[in-house]
């Protein structure tokens, strides 16, 4: 933390000297609101750094500044990956500011303290939602009050519309960028920060509109600052060979081949380290070189030999073997509990089945890179992350610089989907710097290596056991093994009286991480599955038996952030089922199925019908149609995009997901033998929102995959009656 | 390293590069356009396709001493010509979301109204299936396309 001197002293010295108007905010949850006002001119932006770290407080990590032309820039502490998170947190700024939309610009921060925000979980417009609206209207305060003495009038004369501050009755008018250097920030900024007015719901101009993208304009036109676009002076390309075993050492590597390719300037050797259970650096050989090109292909000539170590011996086939076992076996935590157990004497019946998720590979279309720049004591590194704070602890672990002397320059990315909330490849690209002695290095990884060393999703096996009595379901115990990573969520939203959960964890043989809904997405399968075979064996429909087990108005505690509102459950199921006519007649060799989710990481609901054809033995998924309840709709047709993106990539896992290990290597390597949906296999997708009365915003973008696995499941057993219990699946129905 | 004259957009370009090297990555890391994007280096995934005569090409497998000589269009170069409305179609729509493929995705669609200006949904469909976006905008690049072709009179001259 830097020390500067006081806050207090710094607003009295410095607040009205300023060439545009800044507004920091500190986002951690556990600090106050921060509020400063410093000079700035009006070029180049104030980089977070500079002036923001005062004392008393943690650095600053987000800004809102208008500067004398009356342009308003927020920048971003959540990281922009194709979610839409700029465009949808600038809105809510932009709404309580009265700012002119067309006035509202989006920069990337440059994280230079371990305090930037976490990416994921879909949470980040919940979490900055009254933050914004705040930092908004507080500025907004701001200017009418500058007005307001500008005029000598009082401030309850005036008001804020379109980037001006006007008068009521009269024509005087002045443009925000007019003000900026009239404000006052008054002694008690905090406590104002807090309790300035915010907008009533009803006055929303921007909250709820399909406002464009901020970023659109420049995709299409190829600007989009993505790092792997990063082009500095004196920069070298990197490649790097990996120990294609986790965990494996590496021997010796010979280099005189790569050496003799055009452009070639540098092999140096990479030594792994694991710096958590979570973030590993594997051994490797770096081939730094004039180009990204001439990188690959030096790399593609060294030889390297390899210890591969123990995770060379393990065979994919006999590591789910032994986590069937496990679950069979007395091992495991119970995670949750409700009611009591419940003795098999005093069943009817039981019905029982076991589910498995595969690993998932991720394949975002940028694949991983990160450009670094090691100096001793310092370093800088542009790339793009779900979580910088992440890097810059693990480079100060791992490389001893201290965190103050790390500059992270944050760019927007082609797809994280959670991979990018792993850190291992940015500290990677620092660690292949200073092995190349303090070169700056854009390391890229090849498509190759981004899925044979993809930090994927883990795998899980999903026991539930339901205990039935009267034709009614007594008891439901929920049993999971997964490698490594997460733990049982154990969201048990049906109203059965006796429930548990139970976690075993194993030992995984090779690196995984967060994936596009976490670990909802195979609990998220095996529940909807497993309650859809539960409906059909009792003979009920399988829409009615959900909902008799959902009672409204109860809101179920998984101690988890946020309660399961049963009401919003059940309310996506029903207008799912509404709109994709649940129930109607399907032609031969077609179905229908159903399936309902809460996300409760983001506090989103989710429900799907699937219609599938059989048509000719190939299964098609001819027409998704989703509901989304996600509380108050910030952006309709960003909710739509988030939700049609989901589906998608649901239908890619369940018809290609998974991977293959053969001694230890993934055998995977691009998108021919790793594809995802093409556009000529997609189905027709319908998304519907859901009225609610929420008060504020919840997430949308992991709300989709959960509910679109078995909602496609599901309907492939009314089409067929076979029942899918593990994933991916063949498109031919004679292969299930 | 031989001298190696391109036009790219219309705009000779002259660099000292290995002739074998691909063509995505002369234009991303020697001449420094960098909205030609790297997805999977053996014409998988189509994010890297730029047009060679109007037709549309996966840079990442053709070696830039084949596109000497010839007319390149990259992404960069899009706004100045009538496929500006393209641009502004995938504007309308609300195509990208991350927006990675998206490069790949126009001139792909480009190369397509130039061989067929009034293609069915199946022959966009078909065209544009060798262009992955791992984000789901499929649905939106259908509609973008499609409203080009179904108002060809507010397209001028495409």
């Amino acid at each position: 933390m830097k020390t500067t001197k006081s806050r207090r002293d710094f607003l009295k010295t410095t607040g009205l000297a300023s060439g545009g108007l800044v507004i920091g905010l500190n986002f951690l949850q556990s600090c106050v609101n921060e509020v400063v006002n410093i000079p700035v001119h009006l070029e180049p932006l104030v980089d977070l750094e500079n002036g923001f770290a005062a004392e008393g407080a943690l650095p600053l990590t987000d800004f809102l500044q208008i500067r004398p032309d009356g342009s308003v820039f927020l920048s971003l502490t959540k990281y922009e990956m194709g979610q839409g998170v700029s465009t949808g947190l600038s809105s809510i700024l932009a709404e309580e500011l009265e700012a002119d939309w067309e006035k509202i610009n989006v920069k990337y921060i440059k994280s230079s303290v371990s305090e930037s925000d976490i990416t994921g979980g879909s949470t980040s417009t919940l979490l900055h939602w009254d933050l914004l609206r705040k930092a908004g209207a507080f500025a907004k305060y701001l200017l009418i009050e500058a007005a307001a003495r500008e005029w000598s009038v009082f401030t309850d004369e005036c008001y804020a519309e379109s980037n001006h501050v006007c008068r009521h009755g009269s024509e005087m008018r002045l443009e925000y960028g007019q003000l900026v250097d009239k404000v006052v920030v008054p002694d008690n900024y905090r406590e104002l920060f807090e309790t300035v007015p915010l907008k009533y719901r009803s006055r929303f101009k921007l909250i709820g509109k399909r406002l464009k993208s901020k970023i659109i304009p420049d995709i299409v036109t190829g600007r989009h600052p993505f790092s792997i676009d990063v082009q500095l002076p004196n920069m070298k390309y990197a490649a790097v060979l990996r120990c294609p075993v986790f965990k494996g050492k590496l021997l010796r590597f010979d280099d005189s081949e790569a050496l003799k390719i055009p452009g070639v300037e540098k092999v140096v050797r990479v030594d792994g380290v694991i710096l958590d259970a979570a973030t590993h650096i594997r051994d490797g050989v770096a081939i730094i070189a004039n180009s990204t090109w001439a990188a690959f292909q030096g790399k593609l000539a060294v030889k390297a030999e390899w210890e591969l170590g123990d995770n060379a011996k393990v065979e994919h086939e006999k590591f789910v073997a032994d986590c069937l076992k496990q679950l069979d076996s007395e091992n495991g935590t119970e995670i949750l509990r409700i009611g009591k157990k419940v003795q098999e004497s005093e069943m009817d019946d039981i019905i029982s089945y076991t589910y498995e998720f595969p690993y998932q590979h991720h394949a975002c279309m940028e694949p991983l890179n990160a450009t670094s720049h090691y100096k001793v004591d310092s370093c800088e590194m542009w790339v793009g992350t779900q979580s910088a704070d992440k890097i810059i602890a693990n480079i100060e672990k791992h490389l001893g610089i201290p965190k103050e002397n790390i500059k992270i320059n944050c760019h927007p990315s082609g797809g994280g989907f959670g991979l990018r909330y792993s850190s291992e490849y940015a500290v990677e690209s620092m660690v292949v710097s200073k092995a190349a002695g303090g070169d700056l290095v854009k390391m890229c990884y090849s498509r190759e290596d981004d899925i044979k060393f993809d930090y994927l999703n883990p795998f899980e096996l999903n026991k539930h056991t339901m205990g039935i009595k009267d034709r009614r379901p007594l008891s439901w115990d929920f049993k999971n093994v997964m490698a490594n990573w997460g733990g049982l969520l154990g969201w048990m939203y049906y109203d059965v009286p006796n429930c548990s959960g139970t976690q075993i964890t194993v030992d995984g043989f090779t690196q995984v991480g967060a994936w596009r809904s976490v670990m909802a997405n195979a609990e998220g399968f095996s529940t909807e599955c497993f309650i859809d075979e539960v409906a059909h064996e009792l003979k009920r429909d399988p829409l009615e038996f959900r909902l008799s087990l959902l009672p409204r108005n109860k809101m179920v505690d998984f101690k988890h952030t946020y309660k399961c509102n049963i009401n919003r459950l059940r309310g996506a199921l029903e207008l799912v089922a509404k709109k994709a006519q649940w129930g109607k007649t399907m032609p031969e060799n077609d179905g229908q199925g159903i399936a309902v989710y809460p996300y409760m990481h983001g506090n989103g609901y989710g429900a799907v019908v699937a219609e599938v054809s059989t048509a000719n033995n190939e299964i098609k998924v001819t027409k998704i149609t989703a509901s989304i309840d996600c509380g108050l709709v910030i952006n309709p047709d960003q909710v739509r995009q988030q939700m049609e993106g989901g589906v998608i990539w649901a239908l890619s896992a369940i018809f290609y997901g998974g991977t293959e290990y053969v001694q230890g290597v993934v055998q995977r390597s691009n998108f021919h033998d790793n594809p995802v949906f093409r556009i000529n296999e997609i189905p027709e997708i319908k998304v519907h929102i859901c009225e609610n009365d929420e008060t504020q915003p919840w997430g949308v973008g992991e709300i989709a995959g959960p509910p679109t696995y078995a909602a496609v499941c599901n309907a492939i057993f009314a089409a067929t009656g076979k029942r899918i219990r593990k994933l991916p699946i063949s498109k031919n129905i004679n292969d299930l | 390293m031989d001298a190696i004259r391109l036009v790219i957009n219309g705009t000779t370009h002259e660099k000292k590069m290995d002739p074998n090297m691909p063509l995505l990555w002369a234009l991303r890391d020697v001449v420094g356009l960098t909205g030609t994007k790297f997805g999977c280096g053996i014409a998988q995934c189509g994010a890297c396709t730029v047009l060679i005569e109007g037709k549309a090409v996966r840079s990442c497998s053709m070696p830039v001493r084949s596109a000497v000589g010839k007319d390149i269009q990259t992404i960069e170069g899009v706004e100045a010509t009538p496929y500006r409305s393209l641009q502004q179609a995938w504007i309308d729509e609300q195509v990208p979301q991350c927006g990675y493929c998206q490069s790949g995705q126009i001139m792909n669609a480009i190369g397509l109204l130039e061989s067929n200006p009034m293609p069915t949904d199946e022959e966009i469909l078909n065209a544009m299936s060798g262009n992955i976006c791992r984000c789901g905008t499929y649905p939106r690049i259908l509609k973008a396309i499609k409203s080009i072709v179904e108002r060809p009179s507010e397209n001028n001259s495409i």
